[in-house]
């Protein structure tokens, strides 16, 4: 207590200096606050040892510990950067010598670059090539026109009253003045149709999938997935960077223990932090042609506690008494798939895509979903093309789907019977994979030799060809092979539509059945 | 639609008057290098504007016959030094507001969970369930986002051209819905990226996609690699080839998937992208999805891009020091939230010497860009094949939709078999080809009947562009960009502004987009006026007008003491020293 009232008096003392000379009277201060606190530091440090000597000690050593620590060399895990002299560096630059952009083609590029096939005027089911100067029209069974949609009156009639109301472009994104009243109508429209909460729009098919699944499922969540997913959802669950599982394609049994072995581990983990947690498959498979079996997958779901995100791209417009997908194939309450993506490019003849989900999950997408919020919204023209085509198949559903299933069953049938050809996906698929058979496979190679990917794609584009001189337009499902998780087996895609007759079908089969006769038949 | 219509009027070739040029096609002398003539005299002026209008008019052809000069002086750093000439009040205000949202944001949460439970059910675990959002993500979107929905999501009818037909809606909830009176509200389009004027219902470009479509349907339902490519398709990608001036071109149905789906194509695993850091979101998902390293560069700093490419280079790849395979770098011409170019020149010679391979997006700078339309490489006069990956979309300039990416043949072969979009992606929709293409015909005046309506209309841009962004600067307005650019941003900074100029705008018949964090930094919320051909002297006075009235009620006006613009570039310049 002296010491306080001593430095009290001195503070006092010099006070009036202070005032009277600047700067001296300051060092002055300087001075006499360093000597209170240093003397107030020593009364603390010589009463506390007297009390209790090991807590001074305690407190020295981490004193000790604090100037070790701060006065370490500072090193961070993970950069092992090599220090270099500028020379150095700019020698390591000149001898840099990068990869060119991109790859030269390899043979086989090259020759699917320039068999690609050029049309001229509409994709319908009938359809102009053009090669060279020379053109000629075939039936197509390669574009998703399921409904006939693509070049069908109905939706083209309001085209250009749409033209000339909305023009073209929408020249920004939904955000930004570019929300159509269109596009909240077809939002409604499609919110009805399919019969979830809410709907919203995008602007390319493969985007909305791209944008839906990392909208929701981020770093830490849980997706386990079909192996057989088309590629968007691969690259969207990719983008998600979500902990990922697959099962076998189509297999709930799989599914089932893959469920079980995430659960057993999350409750091993314990309950503060629970993910997130998704199914993610397709509904009718681009790229089997399989259809999920959605009554077990929402079984599944509610046992374990999983959302379900569903791709519908290729089974809305086709699957269902209505046409409205696979909730309406199985009639299963929609509201069960929590996220339900939609396209409207392939069997509505128009373009973009959709997503069905509850009010709230559909507001979250309009400003976290990355397809939405960064790229100018569908144009007029397209979105009520979309709107008219679901309009027509809401007013005679079986007018459409009728035909489309027996054209199907049709051309299944007439395939089965072709020797040498396997025939994949379900029996109500309007998407239909060929290939050829393994046996038919060996026996055309009689030197017994085995077959490279690019070789079983030789041959497949071989069929296609010999089918177009038939006058039948067939494509090979491309993929990029080295971007696929799995690479799907080389097929070729036949798209039914109902808008093909009984005839066309026939002649399509009779088509392929020649041209694997004459392809099987030369022995390389 | 009246309004519309006078926007039409003002491009039919009837009435354009030839008009002396230099050898660049640039008009020449005072006078006729105003294209507002036809407006009236008697249009209702601001008289202090139209003082400035005459030197306005005047120096715009002076600015634009050095566009490069100009630019590289106030290049990137000019936002840096505008942002320190920000006075200390505002920065501390914004901070604490902000801050003050968010307590509050957080105290409602606390009280509203306390009382109204049921309204938070989403965030809880329920059932077994994860809340699908959860509580701390959402916040923002919640409490902050969500007080201001009305600025946003504005729905329209009609063509987005010089002016738009809003559908007036009003919420009885807060903002958490939205009711429509069913009237409908013509409005000044300031935000729209229509910068050439090309979106439009009637006209020369209508016509030929009313033509397209009666002879090719409406879509291909399919994909370009199958058999989605139609003769239309393969025309347009050539004209686009020729426009940008590369050797060959791709079309995408889609702008963000034009970088998102094809990066991956150009840079895998080993490979290094070096961005941006401003750059868009597509590009930043076409890189994630590549699986490449990803290194970022200050926002159009030349200086760190070399310094992240020298050591990238040195050091090669993280851990096994191999030398990467290859360097991508990725800017953008034009950086739509500044509206500042690329500092394109000075890349180049990095270009040269650190042989990286350049993809340059010129989403928004392709046609409102340069003499010619012809994007930021004519902007800068640099040759179009220095640049290795040239993309761009259809959105803005065209009044389509889509994107493209342009560059050698080899690069585009390549693309045509290999890239994600022309793989996977529906193919582009015959509407919107015959748009680019009949635009962009227009544009390089190949189009016999309207040959010089495309240069004009560039001309056009790139008077009111510079008319309307010298035309803030003097009302005392701090602006961002480059001078000619057709984005001008005009700060807000308070977070309580944005709302506030976006509702009074609005109240005033003009239509903006303001922004503000996350998609800006959070100190530097912004309106961002998009400039159009389509407006007319008349328009840009008339928005400048009630601009300034907003600017003076929200002290937005933060040059106001400085009479001209020189005492505002003192201050830059002391800024600058202080640095």
């Amino acid at each position: 207590m002296d010491s306080v009232a001593s430095v009290a008096n001195l503070a006092a003392g010099t006070s009036p200096v202070a005032a009277m000379a600047g700067e001296e009277a300051s060092h002055g201060l300087v001075r006499t606050a360093w000597d209170f606190s240093f003397r107030v530091v020593l009364r603390y440090i010589k009463s506390s040892y007297k009390d209790d000597p090991f807590r001074t000690f305690l407190e020295a050593c981490l004193i000790g510990f604090i100037i070790w620590y701060m006065a370490k060399r500072k090193y961070n895990i993970g950069t092992n950067e090599i220090v270099l002299t500028e020379k150095e560096i700019d020698e390591l630059v000149d001898e840099w010598k990068p990869e060119p952009l991109v790859a030269p083609l390899t043979e086989f590029e090259r020759e699917t670059l320039e068999r690609a096939v050029l049309v001229d005027g509409p994709n319908g089911t009938k359809v102009r090539l053009v090669s060279g100067s020379s053109s000629k029209s075939v039936l197509n069974f390669a574009s998703y026109n399921f409904l006939g949609f693509v070049d069908s009156e109905e939706v083209g009639k309001r085209a250009v009253e749409t033209l000339r109301k909305y023009g073209v472009g929408t020249c920004g994104p939904p955000g930004f003045y570019g929300t159509l009243d269109v596009h909240i109508n077809l939002e409604k429209q499609l919110a009805a149709f399919v019969g979830h909460s809410a709907a919203i729009l995008y602007s390319q098919a493969f985007a909305t999938t791209l944008s839906v699944i990392p909208c929701f499922s981020k770093r830490n969540d849980i997706i386990v997935a079909d192996e057989g997913v088309n590629f968007a959802v691969q690259q969207a669950i990719f983008l998600a960077r979500s902990k990922v599982y697959w099962y076998k394609h189509n297999d709930m049994a799989d599914l089932e223990r893959v469920l079980g072995d995430v659960n057993k581990q999350l409750s091993r983990r314990g309950k503060n932090a629970l993910p997130r947690k998704f199914i993610v498959t397709e509904g009718l498979f681009q790229n089997t042609g399989d259809i999920a079996p959605l009554d077990e997958l929402v079984a599944l779901k509610h046992r374990y506690k999983f959302r379900i995100i569903l791709d519908e791209s290729f089974s809305f417009g086709v699957l269902g008494k209505r046409g409205a997908g696979l909730t309406d194939h199985f009639n299963i309450d929609p509201h069960e798939v929590d996220l339900l993506i939609g396209a409207l490019c392939y069997a509505m003849g128009a373009s973009g895509g959709f997503c069905c989900a509850d009010k709230d999950l559909v507001e979250h997408q309009r400003l976290s979903g990355a397809g939405y919020c960064f790229s100018a919204s569908m144009p007029g023209i397209l979105t009520v093309a979309a709107a008219d085509a679901i309009q027509a198949l809401e007013a005679n559903p079986s007018g459409y789907l009728t035909s489309l299933r027996e054209n199907t069953t049709l051309l299944r049938t007439l395939l089965e019977r072709i020797p040498g050809l396997q025939v994949d996906g379900s029996e109500e698929s309007p998407l239909i994979h060929i290939r050829l058979t393994p046996e038919a496979m060996v026996r055309m190679r009689r030197s017994g030799g085995a077959w490279t990917k690019n070789d079983i794609d030789r041959v497949l584009i071989e069929v296609t060809e010999e089918a177009q001189k038939d006058g039948v337009l067939l494509t090979r499902a491309t993929y990029v092979d080295e971007h696929e998780r799995i690479l799907p087996n080389s097929s070729i895609r036949i798209s039914v539509s109902c808008a093909h007759t009984r005839k066309e079908v026939e002649k399509c089969a009779h088509a392929i059945k020649s041209a694997v006769s004459r392809v099987t038949s030369k022995r390389r | 639609m009246g309004k519309g219509q006078r926007a039409i009027n003002a491009y039919k070739s009837t009435e354009y008057i030839e008009q002396p040029r230099d050898k660049d096609g640039l008009l020449i002398g005072r006078k006729s290098a105003d294209p507002f003539k036809l407006v009236p005299e008697s249009s209702s002026l601001l008289l202090q504007q139209k003082e400035q209008a005459g030197t306005v008019a005047a120096a715009a052809p002076v600015a634009a016959k050095a566009p490069e000069s100009s630019a590289r002086e106030s290049g990137g750093e000019d936002a840096a030094h505008e942002l320190a000439a920000v006075p200390t009040f505002i920065l501390v205000t914004t901070y604490l507001s902000f801050l003050m949202l968010i307590v509050f944001a957080h105290m409602r949460d606390f009280f509203g969970k306390m009382f109204h439970p049921e309204e938070y059910t989403q965030l809880r675990v329920q059932n077994g369930y994860a809340p699908i959002v959860s509580d701390f993500e959402s916040l923002w979107v919640r409490r902050l986002y969500g007080r201001i929905r009305d600025c946003f999501n504005r729905p329209i009818t009609g063509v987005a051209g010089g002016r738009v037909s809003l559908l007036e809606r009003y919420s009885m909830d807060f903002n958490r819905s939205f009711q429509f009176t069913g009237r409908l509200n013509n409005v000044l389009n300031l935000a729209s990226y229509n910068y050439l004027g090309f979106a439009q219902s009637e006209g020369p470009c209508a016509d030929k996609v009313e033509e397209a479509m009666r002879e090719g349907g409406i879509t291909q339902g399919s994909t370009r690699s199958e058999v989605g490519c139609t003769r239309l398709l393969a025309d347009t990608e050539d004209m686009v080839a020729r426009f940008v001036g590369a050797e060959a071109a791709i079309i995408v149905s889609m702008g963000y998937a034009t970088n998102a789906l094809n990066i991956p194509t150009l840079a895998s695993k080993g490979s290094l992208i070096i961005s941006d850091e401003l750059n868009h979101s597509s590009l930043v998902a076409g890189a994630r999805l590549s699986g490449a390293a990803i290194h970022v560069f200050r926002h159009n700093n030349v200086r760190d891009l070399e310094k992240v490419l020298r050591r990238s280079i040195a050091q090669g790849q993280p851990r096994t020091h191999r030398p990467w395979k290859k360097i991508l770098v990725i800017v953008e011409g034009l950086y739509s939230m500044e509206g500042e170019f690329c500092n394109l020149p000075e890349i180049i010679e990095l270009r040269r010497r650190y042989k990286f391979h350049l993809f340059v997006d010129e989403a928004h700078s392709i046609g409102a860009l340069g003499k010619r339309g012809r994007g930021i490489c004519d902007h800068f006069g640099v040759d179009p094949r220095e640049v290795d990956v040239l993309m761009g979309t259809f959105t803005k300039s065209f009044g389509a939709t889509g994107g493209y990416i342009a560059g050698s043949r080899a690069l585009i072969d390549h693309l045509r078999v290999n890239s994600l979009s022309a793989v996977y992606a529906e193919a582009m929709s015959v509407p919107v080809l015959a748009q680019v293409s009949s635009s962009m015909r227009m544009i390089m005046g190949e189009d016999r009947e309207h040959a010089l309506e495309g240069q004009q209309r560039l001309d056009q841009l790139a008077l009111n562009s510079r008319y309307f962004a010298q035309g803030l600067k003097n009302l005392g307005f701090m602006t961002l960009g480059n001078p000619g650019s057709p984005v001008v941003p005009l700060l807000l900074f308070n977070p309580a502004k944005i709302p506030a100029f976006s509702r009074e705008c609005l109240r005033r018949n003009v239509a903006v987009v303001v922004v503000s964090y996350p998609a800006t930094p959070i100190i530097t919320g912004r309106v961002r006026f998009c400039i159009s051909a389509s407006h007319t002297r008349e328009d840009l006075d008339y928005a400048l007008e009630q601009i300034s009235e907003i600017g003076d009620l929200l002290m937005l006006k933060f040059h106001k003491g400085d009479v001209s613009a020189g005492a505002n570039s003192k201050a830059i310049e002391y800024a600058a020293k202080m640095d």
